[in-house]
Order: C-alpha cells, then sequence, then structure tokens
C-alpha cells in the first residue's frame, strides 16, 4: 500500500498543482472579467455621453438656428422678397448641410424653399407641442421614395411665403447625414447607435446601410436573451428617463446595451455594442496579462514536465537499458538452446517476441516469424503451430496447455521434435499467450536409436538363427556324405573301385565343406568391417588371363562358349586389389558356368567408362549369360546372405548362397556398384562397375627399340582384328589383318619377296580353313625365317602346344588381346635369352628327401599332415607348441630342417611369437631357414602378420598339397640357392 | 380617361368580330395556321382560345404542334421549305434569332390591344428597336425576393429597399441566429439569373454586345460585382451552413420551419411546390425585391412569356390579325385565363389568380421588374454552367475572377456550338 502510494504521490501533487493554479486562474479571471465589464460600461457611458450632448448639441443648434431664421424671416418678412429669403435660406443650407427647409402652416402642410408642397407626417403629438404649445420638435419621416429624414422645426412669427402662411419652420436632414453625426468609430464599425422613442421605435440608426430596425425593444425581446423583468425594467426606465447598461446575447455574441434620455421629448439615445469591442481595450490588456501569466504557468508546468519526463526518463532508461540486458542474455541464452521461446498478443495473436534461434533452428527468417507466426506452419510435420484462435482461447487464464509437435527445418530438412507449452497469462494487465517450444530432438532421437538397437538386435539375434540354421544344414549336408561314405568306405574297403568312388565322393564333400566355410568367414570378416583392401599394382591382361585359365575349363565342362571381349582400349596397369577382383570375377563367371545349362553362351566384356579425373579409370565387367536366369522377386535379394532361388534346376546345384553376398560386399567395400538384370529362361546380366588407380606412364617406346614396324595378324573375327590394330595404335607398328590362315601365309610370303618381313606374325588358332598352326608351318615352310609366330587363342592350348612348337609356333599368347602381355610374351623371343617358358611344368617331387619341422598342437592335424609329407617322399618332425619347435630349431644342427611348417593358434607360444624367436636366434640358419604358416587363419592380414613375424609364406588350412607343392617348392630351391 | 376609350374600342371591336364570327359561320371561314410546341399548344387556356376562337368565329385553326425536343428544327426547316405557319409561338429568347424576325414577323406595335398589355409583358415581347414581335399570351409569375414577414415583424425589423439596407438586414439576421437566405446551390440554376437580368436588361447594347462575342462578363464590372457579393454572402454565413448541398427539395423545409428567412424564388412556386411542413405557411411570406448587388434599389424577375407571331409573308396576314386582336378581347382573354395562377399580361385580366404577395407589392413590382433577359437572351447561357462555376468559387478552387472567367469560358463554348455570329467556329 506505502509503496503504491509512494508511485502515485508525484501524479497527485502533479494534479493538485494544476487544480490549484485552476482554480486561481479561474478566480483572476472572473475577477478581471468583472472589472473590464465594470470599466467598459464606464467607458461605454462616456462615450455615449459624449455622443448624446454631441446629438443635444446638434438638436440645440437647429433649434437655435430656427430661433434665428424665424427672427430674420420676421424681420425680411415685412420688406424682403421671396427670392431674397430663398437665397438666404439656401446660403444657410449649403453652409448648414441640412437636406431641406420647410415653411409650417398651422394644418400640418409643408412649403419647400422651391415652393413644393408636401405632407409631413410628423405625428399629432409633435404637431400639437410645435403649434400650440409652440415648442421646438424633433421627428422623424418617411418620404414617398421611402427616404427616411428628421426633421426640426420650431415656432415662428407667422407669416408668408409665396403665398403659404406658416406659423413653424423646419428643416430636415437624411438620416444618412443624421448618422454620421451619430457614428462612434471608437468600436471598429460594430456598434449600433439608435435615436428612439420610449415604446421602442426607431427614429434614426447609424447603421451605414439604413435602419432595418422598426422597434429595437421588439428586437431585444426576440433577439436577445434577455429576461421579460430586465426587459420592463427597461422600459420603465425609459419612461422615467433614466439611464442604463445591460448586457445580454444576442445570437451567439455579448452584446453592452447602454441608453441615454436625450433630453428633448421621449428620446433615447440607445446603442449596442458588442462587448468584445466595447472591451477590446481592456481585453487587449487583459489577454496580454492572460498571456504573461499562461506562459508563466506554462514554463512552470513545462519545468515540472521536464523535471518529470527527466525522472521518468532515467527511470525508463533504466528499464530500457536492464530489459535490454535482459532480452540480450535471453537471446544470448536461446542461441545457445535449441528451445524455442515465442510471446502472443491475445487479442490479435501478433507477436511481441520471437527468440531468435528460430531461424537456426527451422530456417524461417525472424522477421517473417514476427511479421505472421503462421509462417511456421510451412514448418510443420504433425501440427500446425498456430494454434485455433478458439483452442487458444479455451485455455483459462494462468493455465497452461502441451502439445507435441514435429518440424522440418525449411532449408536443411532436418526434422525436430519440441514439446509445445502454451501459457495464458497477463501481463501488466494485457494478456499473453507465452509459447515454449521445448526441444526433444535429442531425446527423440536418443529413443528411436535404441528402438533401432533393440529392432537390430532383433534381427541380429534372427539372423543369428537364421544363420545357425543355415550353416547347421549347408555344413551337415556335406558332412553327412563325408561322414557315410566314410563308413562305406571302412565296410568297403576290400573293394578298390568302391574305395576310389567313395574317396572321390569324400572329396568331393569336403571341398564344398572349405568353400562353404572360407565363404562363411569371408562374408563373417567382411560384415565385421575387418576386411581390409591389398590395394597395389597390378596387370589388367594378367588378371583375365588367370581368370580364363581358371574359367575356360569349367565352360569346357559344359560344352559353354565363355567369350572374352575388350571394347575400348583400358589400361593395361592400373592400381587396386587384384585378389578381390579376381575373387569378384571369379564369383559371378562361376555362377554364369554354374547357372548356364550345358552348350550355353558366356560372355565377359570389359570396357572402359568415360572417367573425369585423369589418374584414375573406370571399368565396367559385364558378365552376360544365357542361362536359367532369376525370378524378379529373387533379384531383390540376390545379394543378401544364404539367398537362394528354390526351384527345380538350382536344387541340383551346389551352392553356399554366399557367393553373391560376398561379391556384393567386396564391390561396395571397393566403392563400386553392381546390378542384376534377369529374367526367368533367359539368363542373366551382372554389371560391375568400379574405377581404379592409374599408375605412373611408362615409356612405350620398347617397338622401335626392337626395329617392330610391321605386323600380320590373322583372324576370323574382324571385331579382333580392330581391336587390336585399335591397342596397338600409337605403337609405331603398322599392322596388316587378314581373316583366314591362307591370307596370313600369302600376305606373309608377299611380304618376303617385296623385302618388307612382317616383324612379328600373330594367328589365331581356330580359324575356317587353315588354322593358325598350319598356317604357321606353311610360312615356316616357305620362307625359312626365325620371324616370331604366335598363336593367339582364348583356349587351352596345352594340347596343341607339341605340335605348335613343331610348327613353328614361338609362343602362345591368351585372348584378349593385351599389348602388355603381347610384349612381354614377345620379349624374350627377342632377347633369345629368355627361357621358352609357356606354362612351367609343376615339380612333382620337390619335397622328396626333405625334413620338416611341423609345429602343430592338433594330433589330427599333425598326423594328416605327415601322412601329406610321406605321399610326397618328405619326412618330419613335430612339435606340439611354439616354444617345442623354437627349441627344436635351435637345438638342431644347421641343414637339419629343410623347411618349418608353423601353424599360428598354438598354445604356451603361438606361432608368430615362435617364428620371431627362431628368427631372433643365433642359429646359423635362423635367418634363412623358410619358415611357412600353415594355419586356418586365411585373411590377407592373417597373410601380413605371417610375413611381418618373418615368415617367409602362407598355407591356408586345410592343406591341399597340390597348392602346397608350388609355393614350398620355390622356397626349397632358393634355400638351396642360398646354400 | 384614356384607358376607358381604349376598353370602349376593344369591346366595340370585339363586337364587331362576333359580327363578322357569326357572319362567317355561313360557310366563308378562314383557316389559319398555328405552329408551336406540343406541350404549349395543349395548355389548356390556349386549347380554351382557340376554342372559342372557331365557334366564335367560324373560323379554322390547323394546329402544327412538334415535339418539344425537336420543334426548334422542325420550325426553322418549315421558315427555310415556304411552309411557314400564318401564326407562330415562340419565347423572346435567344433561339428566336435562327428565325429572321425582322424578314418573317409583322411588328404588332400599331396594333389597338398594345395598351392593353402590362408594362412588363409589353417589354418581354419588345426587341431591341422598339418593335413588339408578339402577342403576349401565356401565364407567368413574378420573381423576386420572398421573405418571411413574421420573422421580421417578430424581431422589430423591416424589409430593405436597398442594397445596403438588404445587408445589413443579411446581417442583422445572422447575427440574431437565422440563415439570412436560402441559396439552393445544388443544382437550383435560377438563381444567378437573378442577378445578370438587370445588367442587361438595363442596357440592351450590352446584350446584343456580349451576343456577338464582342464583350465578356470579366469586362462587366457588375458582373464581377454580383459574383463577389454571391461570394462573400457565402462566406458571412448569409446562407447558411449547407448551401452547397441545399437543393430544390430543401427550400420549402428550410422557409417552412424558418430556419432560413428569405430565398429568391417566384409566386407561383409557393403554390405548386411549397409544402408547409413547419411552423411558417405561405400567409406569413411577403415580396420584396431580389438583391445581389446589381441593382442598388433590387429588381424582380418578369415572367418568361410565350408569344404568338404573325408570319408577314403569309396569305392570310389580315385573319392572323384579327385571331391576335380575338385573344387579345378582354372577355375572351378572361375566359381563357379563368381560375388560372399567373400574374396578369392584359391589364383588364381579372380572372388569373394572383397571390396576395404579389398584389401587395405590386407598386414595387411595377417599378423595379425587369424583363427576363439572362437565361431567355444571352447567346449560350447556362443556368447550370453559371451554378457550376459558383460551387467552385463557394469551394474555393477559385476566385472571383476565376469564377467569372469560367462562366464566360462555359458560355463562349456554348455560344460556339451552336454556331452562333461572332463566337469561334461560326
Amino acid at each position: 500500500m506505502k509503496t503504491r502510494l509512494r508511485k502515485i504521490l508525484p501524479f497527485l501533487l502533479v494534479c493538485a498543482a494544476f487544480a490549484i493554479a485552476i482554480l486561481i486562474g479561474t478566480f483572476y479571471f472572473n475577477f478581471i472579467s468583472r472589472q473590464i465589464y465594470e470599466d467598459s460600461t464606464r467607458y461605454l457611458g462616456e462615450i455615449y455621453g459624449q455622443v448624446n450632448r454631441a446629438f443635444g448639441t446638434f438638436v440645440e443648434r437647429n433649434w437655435g438656428l430656427l430661433d434665428g431664421w424665424g427672427e430674420y424671416l420676421s424681420v425680411t418678412g415685412n420688406g424682403g422678397t421671396d427670392s431674397e429669403v430663398a437665397e438666404y435660406l439656401e446660403g444657410k443650407r449649403r453652409f448648414w448641410g441640412f437636406s431641406d427647409f420647410y415653411f409650417l402652416s398651422g394644418d400640418g402642410d409643408a412649403l419647400t424653399v422651391e415652393g413644393e408642397e408636401e405632407t409631413l407626417d410628423l405625428g399629432e403629438e409633435t404637431w400639437a407641442a410645435l403649434l400650440e404649445k409652440r415648442e421646438p420638435v424633433m421627428a422623424g419621416e418617411k418620404r414617398a421614395n421611402g427616404q427616411e429624414i428628421t426633421v426640426f422645426a420650431a415656432p415662428a412669427e407667422p407669416g408668408a411665403y409665396e403665398g403659404f402662411a406658416y406659423e413653424a419652420i423646419a428643416v430636415s436632414y437624411t438620416n444618412a447625414d443624421m448618422a454620421s453625426s451619430l457614428n462612434v468609430d471608437a468600436f471598429a464599425g460594430k456598434a449600433k447607435c439608435f435615436v428612439i422613442r420610449t415604446d421602442g421605435s426607431v427614429l434614426l440608426s447609424t447603421q451605414s446601410g439604413g435602419s432595418v430596425f422598426e422597434n429595437y425593444l421588439v428586437y431585444l425581446k426576440a433577439a436577445s436573451d434577455l429576461s421579460d423583468a430586465v426587459l420592463e425594467k427597461i422600459q420603465k426606465d425609459w419612461l422615467d428617463g433614466a439611464s442604463g447598461t445591460v448586457q445580454c446575447r444576442i445570437g451567439d455574441v455579448d452584446h453592452c446595451v447602454l441608453y441615454q434620455p436625450v433630453g428633448y421629448q421621449d428620446f433615447y439615445l440607445l446603442s449596442s455594442v458588442p462587448q468584445s469591442a466595447a472591451s477590446a481595450g481592456f481585453l487587449s490588456v487583459q489577454q496580454i496579462t492572460t498571456n504573461v501569466l499562461i506562459v508563466i504557468f506554462l514554463l512552470v508546468g513545462a519545468a515540472v514536465i521536464a523535471l518529470l519526463a527527466m525522472r521518468s526518463y532515467a527511470q525508463s532508461r533504466k528499464s530500457r537499458t536492464e530489459l535490454q540486458y535482459r532480452e540480450r542474455m535471453f537471446d544470448v541464452l536461446s542461441n545457445n538452446v535449441d528451445d524455442i521461446f515465442i510471446m502472443l498478443d491475445a487479442a490479435d495473436q501478433q507477436v511481441d517476441y520471437i527468440s531468435p534461434n528460430l531461424e537456426r533452428l527451422l530456417g524461417i527468417p525472424l522477421e517473417e516469424a514476427r511479421r505472421d507466426i503462421r509462417v511456421m506452419e510451412k514448418c510443420a510435420v504433425n501440427y500446425n503451430v498456430v494454434i485455433p484462435k478458439a483452442e487458444l482461447e479455451a485455455i483459462p487464464l494462468n493455465e497452461n496447455r502441451l502439445w507435441e509437435c514435429e518440424y522440418m527445418h525449411q532449408n536443411t530438412g532436418e526434422r525436430r521434435w519440441y514439446r509445445m507449452t502454451v501459457y495464458h497469462m497477463e501481463l501488466q494487465g494485457v494478456r499473453k499467450y507465452v509459447i515454449v517450444l521445448s526441444d526433444r530432438t535429442q531425446e527423440r532421437q536418443m529413443n528411436q536409436k535404441l528402438q533401432d538397437a533393440l529392432t537390430a538386435a532383433r534381427s541380429a539375434n534372427e539372423a543369428k538363427s537364421n544363420f545357425l540354421s543355415n550353416m547347421s544344414h549347408d555344413i551337415r549336408t556335406p558332412m553327412n556324405a563325408i561322414v557315410g561314405f566314410s563308413t562305406l568306405l571302412e565296410k568297403d574297403a576290400d573293394q578298390p573301385e568302391k574305395v576310389r568312388e567313395y574317396t572321390r565322393k569324400i572329396t568331393a564333400s569336403s571341398h564344398h565343406l572349405l568353400s562353404l566355410i572360407n565363404d562363411v568367414l569371408d562374408m563373417s570378416k567382411i560384415e565385421s568391417g575387418k576386411t581390409s583392401l591389398n590395394v597395389d599394382r597390378f596387370s589388367l591382361p594378367e588378371l583375365l588371363e588367370k581368370l580364363n585359365i581358371i574359367l575356360m575349363p569349367q565352360a569346357a565342362a559344359k560344352n559353354q562358349t565363355l567369350t572374352v571381349h575388350v571394347q575400348g582400349a583400358p589400361p593395361e596397369q592400373m592400381i587396386g586389389d587384384k585378389l578381390r577382383l579376381n575373387q569378384i570375377l571369379i564369383n559371378l563367371l562361376s555362377n554364369a558356368v554354374k547357372y548356364t545349362p550345358e552348350g550355353g553362351k558366356i560372355d565377359f566384356t570389359v570396357s572402359e567408362l568415360p572417367q573425369t579425373a585423369p589418374q584414375y579409370v573406370k571399368l565396367r565387367f559385364t558378365v552376360r549369360d544365357n542361362g536359367i536366369g532369376m525370378s524378379e522377386e529373387f533379384q531383390k535379394k540376390v545379394f543378401a546372405p544364404f539367398s537362394r532361388e528354390i526351384n527345380s534346376v538350382t536344387n541340383k546345384i551346389q551352392g553356399t548362397g554366399l557367393g553373391m553376398a560376398i561379391t556384393k560386399n567386396l564391390v561396395d567395400l571397393m566403392g563400386g556398384i553392381i546390378q542384376v538384370q534377369s529374367k526367368p529362361g533367359e539368363g542373366s546380366v551382372f554389371t560391375v562397375e568400379m574405377s581404379f588407380v592409374l599408375p605412373e606412364q611408362e615409356e612405350t617406346d620398347a617397338w622401335y627399340r626392337q626395329k617392330v614396324t610391321r605386323m600380320l595378324v590373322a583372324d576370323d573375327e574382324q571385331e579382333i582384328c580392330l581391336d587390336i590394330e585399335e591397342l596397338m595404335r600409337g605403337s609405331g607398328v603398322r599392322l596388316t589383318c587378314v581373316t583366314d590362315g591362307a591370307a596370313a601365309v600369302e600376305a606373309a610370303v608377299q611380304a618376303h619377296r617385296r623385302g618388307e618381313d612382317y616383324h612379328v606374325i600373330l594367328l589365331d588358332w581356330k580359324m575356317p580353313g587353315m588354322d593358325g598352326v598350319e598356317a604357321a608351318r606353311k610360312i615356316r615352310e616357305q620362307l625359312q625365317t626365325d620371324v616370331p609366330i604366335l598363336v593367339l587363342t582364348s583356349y587351352d592350348w596345352t594340347e596343341i602346344e607339341t605340335e605348335a612348337r613343331a610348327a613353328g609356333i614361338n609362343a602362345f599368347l591368351a585372348k584378349p588381346f593385351f599389348v602388355s602381355s603381347f610384349w612381354h610374351t614377345l620379349k624374350p623371343l627377342f632377347l633369345k635369352t629368355a627361357e621358352q617358358k609357356v606354362d612351367a611344368p609343376v615339380e612333382a617331387r620337390v619335397m622328396e628327401g626333405r625334413l620338416f619341422l611341423v609345429a602343430e598342437d592338433n594330433e589330427l592335424n599333425a598326423e594328416i599332415l605327415t601322412e601329406m609329407l610321406d605321399m610326397e617322399g618328405a619326412r618330419c618332425e613335430l612339435a606340439v607348441n611354439g616354444r617345442e619347435a623354437v627349441e627344436r630349431f635351435t637345438s638342431s644342427a644347421p641343414g637339419h630342417f629343410d623347411m618349418i611348417l608353423m601353424d599360428v593358434q598354438m598354445p604356451v607360444m603361438n606361432g608368430y611369437e615362435a617364428t620371431r624367436a627362431i628368427r631372433a636366434s643365433a642359429h646359423p640358419e635362423a635367418k634363412t631357414v623358410p619358415i611357412v604358416a600353415m594355419t586356418a587363419n586365411t585373411f590377407a592380414e592373417d597373410v601380413r602378420n605371417a610375413l611381418d613375424a618373418g615368415m617367409d609364406g602362407h598355407l591356408a588350412k586345410p592343406i591341399d598339397m597340390n597348392a602346397v607343392r608350388e609355393p614350398v617348392g620355390r622356397l626349397l630351391r632358393r634355400k638351396d640357392g642360398e646354400a | 380617361m384614356r384607358k376607358r376609350w381604349a376598353d370602349l374600342l376593344l369591346a366595340l371591336l370585339a363586337a364587331l368580330l362576333l359580327t363578322a364570327g357569326c357572319g362567317a359561320k355561313g360557310g366563308s371561314g378562314v383557316s389559319l395556321t398555328v405552329m408551336g410546341k406540343s406541350s404549349d399548344l395543349n395548355k389548356s387556356y390556349m386549347r380554351s382560345i382557340f376554342a372559342l376562337y372557331e365557334k366564335t368565329t367560324g373560323n379554322k385553326l390547323e394546329i402544327r404542334a412538334f415535339e418539344d425536343s425537336e420543334y426548334e428544327q422542325k420550325a426553322a426547316e418549315a421558315f427555310q421549305s415556304g411552309n411557314a405557319p400564318d401564326l407562330f409561338m415562340h419565347f423572346h429568347n435567344a433561339d428566336l434569332s435562327r428565325f429572321d424576325v425582322a424578314e418573317n414577323f409583322l411588328y404588332l406595335n400599331g396594333e389597338d390591344w398594345v395598351d392593353d398589355l402590362t408594362d412588363s409583358a409589353k417589354a418581354y415581347c419588345t426587341d431591341g428597336d422598339g418593335n413588339l414581335l408578339g402577342l403576349p399570351f401565356w401565364e407567368s409569375s413574378v420573381s423576386g425576393c420572398y421573405y418571411n414577414k413574421t420573422i421580421l415583424d417578430s424581431l422589430g425589423m423591416k424589409p430593405a429597399t436597398t442594397q445596403a439596407e438588404f445587408d445589413v438586414l443579411c446581417q442583422v439576421l445572422a447575427e440574431t441566429g437565422y440563415t439570412p437566405i436560402c441559396w439552393p446551390g445544388n443544382g437550383c440554376a435560377w438563381m444567378p439569373q437573378f442577378g445578370l437580368d438587370p445588367i442587361f436588361a438595363d442596357d440592351p447594347e450590352m446584350l446584343e454586345k456580349i451576343n456577338r462575342n464582342e464583350i465578356t462578363y470579366g469586362e462587366i464590372p457588375a458582373v464581377t460585382d454580383m459574383v463577389r457579393w454571391i461570394g462573400n454572402a457565402a462566406k458571412a454565413g448569409w446562407f447558411g451552413p449547407d448551401y452547397r448541398s441545399c437543393g430544390w427539395s430543401d427550400i420549402g423545409h428550410a422557409l417552412s420551419s424558418g430556419d432560413a428567412v428569405m430565398t429568391f424564388i417566384w409566386d407561383t412556386w409557393f403554390y405548386t411546390d411549397f409544402k408547409a411542413d413547419g411552423e411558417y405557411t405561405v400567409e406569413d411570406f411577403a415580396l420584396m425585391p431580389v438583391f445581389m448587388n446589381t441593382a442598388a434599389e433590387g429588381s424582380f424577375e418578369g415572367g418568361n412569356l410565350n408569344m404568338m407571331m404573325v408570319n408577314r409573308n403569309g396569305d392570310k396576314v389580315d385573319a392572323a390579325l384579327e385571331f391576335l386582336a380575338f385573344c387579345a378581347t378582354p372577355e375572351n382573354y378572361n375566359a381563357a385565363f379563368d381560375g388560372i395562377s399567373t400574374v396578369s399580361c392584359f391589364k383588364g385580366q381579372n380572372t388569373n389568380i394572383q397571390s396576395k404577395m404579389v398584389t401587395d407589392a405590386r407598386a414595387s413590382v411595377s417599378e423595379k421588374e425587369r424583363v427576363s433577359t439572362a437565361a431567355s437572351r444571352i447567346v449560350g447561357y447556362s443556368g447550370d454552367d453559371v451554378v457550376a462555376a459558383l460551387d467552385r468559387l463557394f469551394s474555393g478552387e477559385t476566385d472571383v475572377e476565376g469564377c467569372v472567367r469560367l462562366m464566360d469560358e462555359s458560355r463562349i463554348a456554348a455560344a460556339s456550338a451552336q454556331g452562333a455570329d461572332g463566337f469561334p467556329g461560326a
């Protein structure tokens, strides 16, 4: 209460000061007005007293003159002539300014000096006073022409003029002339002055235009606010001959009406002056005084107001500053949080405040939102933030409502979730809606993640169950065969044919089981993200050649046509993971072979795609077959693990269902894409596109240095000829292409005759008519030349190799044609120093007589290995862990062991540690003894880890002696060489 | 004494005509053609006099009536094609100049009935050279300043006799709280012509000059004086607060309620349009001259009269003159105008109805009446154009001189459009 009082006290004091000032002012003005009225009335009385006296003087003068002229007439009338009288009176008229002079008879007739008779209607009383009482009189008269005149008459000695007997004489003035004598200029022409009779009738008026009043008392009664009592008093005054002043209002103007008896007969001088005109002089003083007071009052008031305003401004400024601080702090705060604050006016929903983070969070420009909050509708996903007015109004004062909203950022599309709380409150008497949009995005996302994780966990569990189910089935199937045939083997051990048959089937089931395990491990590795790429430089021709070697027999076994095409001129050298690429392509081609019926056709095409970056090459690998194809539904899940289409055909084909999943994952891993198009019964097309880094360019002027400038190519397929021509462009070698063997022979002979022998002859093996081998033979026969002749073939040439070499073929070249392969094949022929290596024979007994130290903790594996080595004619000593292997080696004599086959996962000391220990030992052969990992850890990093540990090679379990011979033989030869 | 002789002569003439007429019934009747506007010829008093003539004389009148809108054109074509009528009815206005008056019509100054015409009627039918062009046979009224006598009496005031008094009267009435003059500024085109009439009626030479485009309003000080007075009166509040929107239908209420004390109108208006829906009735009103600063003593406007003219080139001139004499016979015109509310055209007219207001002011009317001149005789004059110019003065869009200039522009444009001699494009 006290605080409130303190707040309004200054206001009350100011009001009180104003009230007192107004009271004083009112009192002052009333006092002044009264004084002014009294002074102006007195002033009017003095003015019109003078006017009255002037009028009286005028009347007296006229009567005096008439007396004088009457005497003259009485004197001259006895002896003077009328003309002399007329001349005399005309002189007086000119001098005194009256209008006319009259001779008046006793019966009221009048005669002018000019001798014209007139009738003057002066009234009976006037006539009686003049003629009977012999008194001078004054009267108003209206002439026949409407002109109003005032007549002054005086008795005279009876006489005659122009025969007219007169008893009195008179002069007349027009009222306009009379008025000019009464006019008062002191009131700016606003005063009216009348000579009236006591009944109010107007004798004359000072108004310049003439009098429009017949009776001014009637006018006052009708037009003024004078009461009957006042009017009666006025009339009484007039009858009593008293003077007086009244103030009245005529129309909307205050007038001062003043009346004084003229002093003759019952005439009164009445003046009516607007109060403003009468008091003009006083009013100007009053106005000045008032103005001074107003100025003082205003100055004081202004000073007080200024003082209050300054104080208020200071307070307001302080408040504003505080408000600005708070707003700034709030802005900073809101900019650093993801909650949005809005305040709306409850009356019209106009925005009073909106936190600046709106633009950051929802992408809505702040100014747009300030103009119309409904712009937020554009971001709303599931709820309209501008709640309908009815819903807002339904919120009771001092209560709130909650809504859950979802918004999308206008620019980024990012979704955010908010809990919107609307508070209905009253701030300084104004109702507001405060809307708080509390960010729940992280909470929502966390929930979503938890939900996703739960779903994933469920999926994983389900996948695990599926995986186990699949694995159980797929492992048990070959295992069943192995177990079953092993049992049969034992039973039929004495029947060699059956033993071989069972052994073959056990081997096949074992290989299938092995491939299944390899795929599962690959898949597991890929999916766990542990697969890494082994990126290195590789040769595309070599890769294709090996593919050809691997797959051609498979295709030939099913009497299928496998054709390899190279379109464009892809670079031969590139950088990438050759093994993974090989794996991808083998998977695709193996599947093509597998799912294409006998006699089918498989096309494998490598083509170069446009690539914007010069250091990269983008290749497309297309495997097209006319096999059984896939249903549209299966195409959708062909790359999913354990996916195999179930039909009468596929059921007969063995597979893990992991090959395409692995392929897809590898393609993804290498940054490529894989696509499939297929139709059941028509075949499938798998397309892989991926980029490889190009190595630094090498100098390619070898052809020139070897003086190879002419080459003969014979191939019945024109396209291949064109491909070779395209690929050799830029090498400086001029090609002659023919399409059959005979033409090749003819071309070679003709060139020889011209002395332009070809430097290289390249013949397709299978050509209609004369094949490549026959053609080579003919050329050698006819030309006796040592020109290198190569056979180009996509078939396995081993069966014709002997015959071909006998016919003069120097080397074989696998299709498709690659320049680098061609060169590498050709180069030894030019140098004549290279070994004739077409396909080096494998050393079948490379291990014979060798002693191996085998570190193997598994007895069964140790036994198998021992038996296998024995089959190869080798011996071994076993160590059951790494430590024992180290001890055996370090304690052995130099040259005792030819090689160490080291398991990796072993108790006590693993293979890596054992290898490091051996390499670190003081044994003379510590650094040179070949150590080969022999492990089920088959991934690339396992190989790398083995090499890093100091091993010389890596063999994957289960051991396949066919795969073991080559690396082991190489290492043994190296050891032998070093020794 | 002279008048009595004239009446006697007219009576004898009428008797002779009657005798002749009776004789004509025997079959030697004359057929006269009368051309006029359809609406004019259908006036009851016209039909009466035509019927009376035919009945009395046995002669025939062939009435050739044209629709109002095509009258001027058709009549002019008739005269041009030699198919002119014996008798032609037309107002004495600017349009009459199309008919080559001197060539086609007989001057009637010497006819016996001329002395029986009232001065104003005779003046209306007389051209600038004093030639009487036709017999006025029409209804008319007196236009002037009709004031509320009751209010003035109650205020102890009297009507003005001069412009100066009128100004004082207006000033005092305004001070007292009355609207002195009801000025219907909204489309009431007759108001300014009351002020213009004295200027041109009193100076026929000036009228001719302005109709030959030898002088403009702007060069006539009286016109500027009138416009200035109207403007000052409006500013002084003499027209009241709503004069610009006040129209024809508002005048009656303004006067009847006593809000306004005076207006410039004609007497028959009180009997045709004035509805006393307030305190005051027609009995409360009286007539004084119009004061618009163009005549110091004020003026009244005489009626616009339709007159019957005689085709001097016709073959029945004498019969036509006899017809006019028949119409100008007191018995006949009194029979025709019996009960018709109009100011008299003939001094012997006594069966028509005349308002008390006009009767009371008869002396002043006969002294100060001007022939209706502005609207009827000034070529290109349009009351609407003048009202439009005044409205722009009232609105402050133009000053007095500008207003006069606008009046001139619209008048000259209209005269040019009419092809009047001396105007651009003629």
